[in-house]
């Protein structure tokens, strides 16, 4: 593990200067060493059509700037359909799925260095599709969380405290997307790990799990959902299966839009006792495997050496099951050590 | 406001349900109040870039009564008060031929305080005598204008009797001649004219027509029509529909402030793309068209672009896109969002089904054909009630007894105005707006 001694990271990926590897910020040239990385659409990204490239008689389609084939009008992928996000400590993968036009869930993934050891820090946000802009949301959402939960993290702050004021600011963020009567709206989860803890923070029904890598843990859901479904095995109404089947079983009670003046998040921490993985997800992927065991003997033992692979198989379980909804899926492997040290 | 001074919003209902084709769409086009947000491209450039035409009947039947020709030249005197000064005007006078009145030698002139009075002193000495033959007074008209490089060209045609002195045909020629060339408003004195004939004329050539059944009305409603003239400050602007490669148009109608269908009005811009003419602007105009798109469907949870509608203003220098709306359509087997009906989309097809119940009531009841007339115009009643056409369902109550708004039920009239019912079928296309 990282101790707290001023040790030599490498260079500069901008002036080629030495670093500290607890560095944030290169102590040359001010570069940001560690940026947070989100499932924007990647640089140098070139829109295809879908239907007409596949034809080899076709001319190359030309895409207008709103996105769509000048040929044959269909939607062409916008970049955030399909990303990949690996920063070694952690991974995620996010996917359109099968039904839906656009991918309106978005993720941010970022590590920080600290004297107290590695950090690791994931925001999944899932754009609520009856509000205007979804897509928006999400990334604005996740985008503006996870720049507060890099910073507080750097700065060695109580993690529950630094989820608050994520939320806030995502909020904020939010409102100012809005306009009178349109309110862009978005489910919210963090999860900060560190080497002791992890630190959960939610609004809505995109979820966190704990998946033990050892015989003796428990696997086990650290969120509790914001929907009626909930509610109802809450109160004892329904059986788990029961209320998921349920009409309303999708209708969430809580999320994070313009529309609440004061958002209202939850928080819980966890103390791992061994190895294990922190998933973080959509609901796009565990509609399908609710339960925190099922979850576990997908992703274990894979998850613990390669985060990205098995992220990428889960999308991949997702859409083979219907792939009804956009699916997200970010690994983190407990405790955070990058393999470098 | 986008620096164009126009924007565009589309509403419709996006989904489909599976194998759907039919896209409808209701694409609202407003203009910026404030006259200075226009461009560059497109508006008069100046007031010398616009001219002017009256049209008058002076054919025999405006002496009976002697008043007619009397309140037609005071109306022409009251409109010829409001061109502004610097734009290019001329009054044409017509009856089996056609002759110009001022300036005298077929020229156009540039209005100031001067050539206002020395038209109003030709007008003045306009005598009636002689046929009708619209078709060489639009002809004159389009000569006249021919010669003055304007960017807006408007016409006020003013008439009380049929196209009695040349065939339909020949009208039919030289209305196709002036397509284009400039816009012209139609109004009818009395009730011996063809409320068909001026609505042929006034939709080909974009403008409007309304019956005035007492000639001492018509000094205010020319001078009304020469100051909604003077406002336009945007000609030749045009409604660009792109669409995919497998997709065709079904239709382009504008259906606010009144029904016009434009469908046949396409002009190829190339094979995805083609224009529909809606005519000159003026400051704070909003309409509304309605669009419809027949798209090849693609699987449930693809999205396709149903059609790109710009409005694009075209001018020597090249075409200006003012402002542009996506029509989309989106595939799913949702049934809640493909059933919805857009609420606006279903007012304005009704608000079409009226103005087409009305006029067909009307030519069954010419006809002779009571059975038809009843039915139709009591479909028309109902609609007009249902919608709050208000103004509409007031000028149907002069030509049938409503027995029961809701179902339909009429009676005709036994008595009825010429006037009346000729108010009922020039207006029948009027819309009420429906709001988002």
């Amino acid at each position: 593990m990282t101790g707290a001694t001023a040790e030599v990271g490498g260079t500069c990926p901008t002036c080629g200067q030495p670093i500290v590897a607890t560095d944030s910020f290169c102590e040359s040239c001010g570069t940001e060493l560690a940026p947070a990385v989100a499932s924007t659409a990647s640089p140098g990204y070139t829109p295809e059509c879908p239907v007409c490239s596949v034809d080899p008689s076709a001319p190359p389609g030309a895409i207008s700037p709103d996105g769509y084939c000048e040929s044959c009008g269909r939607k062409v992928p916008s970049g955030r359909d399909h990303a990949e996000l690996d920063l070694g400590l952690l991974a995620g993968v996010t996917d359109r799925g099968l039904r839906h036009p656009r991918n309106e869930d978005a993720m941010a993934l970022a590590t920080a260095a600290t004297p107290g050891g590695q950090v690791a820090i994931a925001v999944v946000c899932d754009g609520v599709s009856s509000s205007p802009r979804p897509d928006e949301a999400s990334l604005a959402a996740a985008q503006t969380a996870v720049r507060v939960l890099l910073t507080s993290a750097r700065r060695g702050d109580d993690p529950a405290e630094s989820s608050l004021s994520a939320v806030r600011s995502a909020h904020e963020a939010l409102t100012t997307l809005s306009s009178p009567g349109e309110s862009p709206s978005a489910t919210y989860v963090s999860a900060v790990v560190s080497g002791d803890a992890v630190s959960v923070c939610w609004l809505g029904d995109s979820r966190a799990y704990w998946l033990p890598a050892g015989p003796d843990g428990t696997a086990a859901r650290l969120t509790i959902d914001d929907s009626v479904a909930e509610q109802l095995v809450a109160r004892g109404a329904m059986g788990e299966a029961e209320a998921m089947a349920s009409p309303q079983a999708h209708v969430i009670t809580g999320w994070l839009g313009a529309d609440l003046t004061e958002p209202e998040p939850h928080l819980s921490r966890f103390e791992p006792v061994g190895r294990g993985v922190v998933l973080v997800c959509s609901d796009g992927l565990w509609n399908y495997r609710p339960e925190a065991a099922g979850l576990a003997e997908l992703a274990l033992p894979d998850a613990l050496s390669d985060p990205l692979g098995t992220a990428a198989s889960l999308v991949k379980f997702a859409l083979d099951a219907g792939g009804v909804d956009n699916i997200t899926v970010v690994l983190i492997p407990f405790p955070p050590v990058s393999s470098a040290t | 406001m986008t620096e164009s001074g126009f924007t565009i919003d589309v509403d419709q209902n996006q989904y489909l349900p599976e194998g759907g084709r039919d896209v409808s769409a209701i694409v609202t086009v407003t203009s910026a109040a404030d006259a200075t947000g226009f461009s560059g491209a497109g508006p008069a450039g100046g007031q010398t870039g616009s001219a002017e035409i009256i049209i008058i009947d002076c054919s025999g039947s405006m002496e009976y009564p002697h008043t007619k020709i009397a309140e037609a030249r005071a109306a022409t005197a009251a409109a010829i008060d409001v061109i502004r000064d610097g734009t290019w005007f001329a009054v044409i006078a017509g009856t089996n031929l056609a002759w110009p009145v001022f300036p005298a030698d077929g020229s156009m002139a540039v209005a100031d305080q001067g050539s206002r009075a020395a038209a109003r002193q030709a007008v003045a000495g306009l005598r009636a005598g002689g046929g009708t033959a619209i078709g060489q007074w639009l002809g004159l008209a389009r000569q006249t204008f021919s010669a003055y490089p304007a960017s807006l060209r408007q016409a006020i045609l003013l008439t009380d009797g049929k196209n009695q002195h040349e065939t339909p045909e020949q009208l039919a020629a030289a209305i196709s001649q002036c397509e284009g060339v400039f816009s012209c408003d139609c109004r009818g004195v009395g009730t011996d004219w063809e409320v068909s004939e001026l609505r042929r004329i006034s939709t080909a050539l974009l403008g409007t027509v309304d019956i005035v059944p007492d000639p001492s009305g018509l000094a205010a409603d020319f001078a009304a029509m020469m100051q909604t003239a003077m406002s336009k400050q945007v000609a030749d602007v045009a409604l660009r529909v792109w669409t995919p490669q497998s997709a065709t148009v079904s239709f382009v109608k504008q259906v606010a402030p009144a029904v016009d269908d434009l469908t046949g009005r396409r002009t190829s811009r190339n094979p995805q793309a083609g224009d529909y003419p809606t005519g000159a602007w003026g400051p704070g105009e909003s309409r509304d068209y309605h669009v419809g798109v027949e798209v090849t469907p693609a699987g449930i949870g693809q999205e396709m672009l149903a059609a790109r509608v710009s409005l694009v203003a075209s001018s020597p220098a090249g075409d200006e896109i003012l402002g542009q709306g996506l029509i989309r359509a989106i595939w799913t087997d949702d049934e809640a969002l493909s059933t919805k009906l857009n609420q606006r989309v279903a007012h304005y097809t009704g608000q079409a089904e009226l103005a087409e119940a009305i006029q067909e009531g009307l030519e069954a009841r010419k006809q002779g054909d009571e059975e038809t007339a009843t039915a139709k115009l009591g479909r028309a009643v109902a609609l007009a009630h249902q919608s709050g056409n208000e103004d509409t369902a007031k000028l149907l109550a002069k030509v049938v007894d409503v027995v029961d708004v809701d179902t339909g039920t009429v009676r005709l009239k036994k008595q009825v105005e010429d006037a009346d019912e000729m108010a009922l079928d020039t207006r029948s296309t009027k819309t009420v707006r429906a709001r988002k």
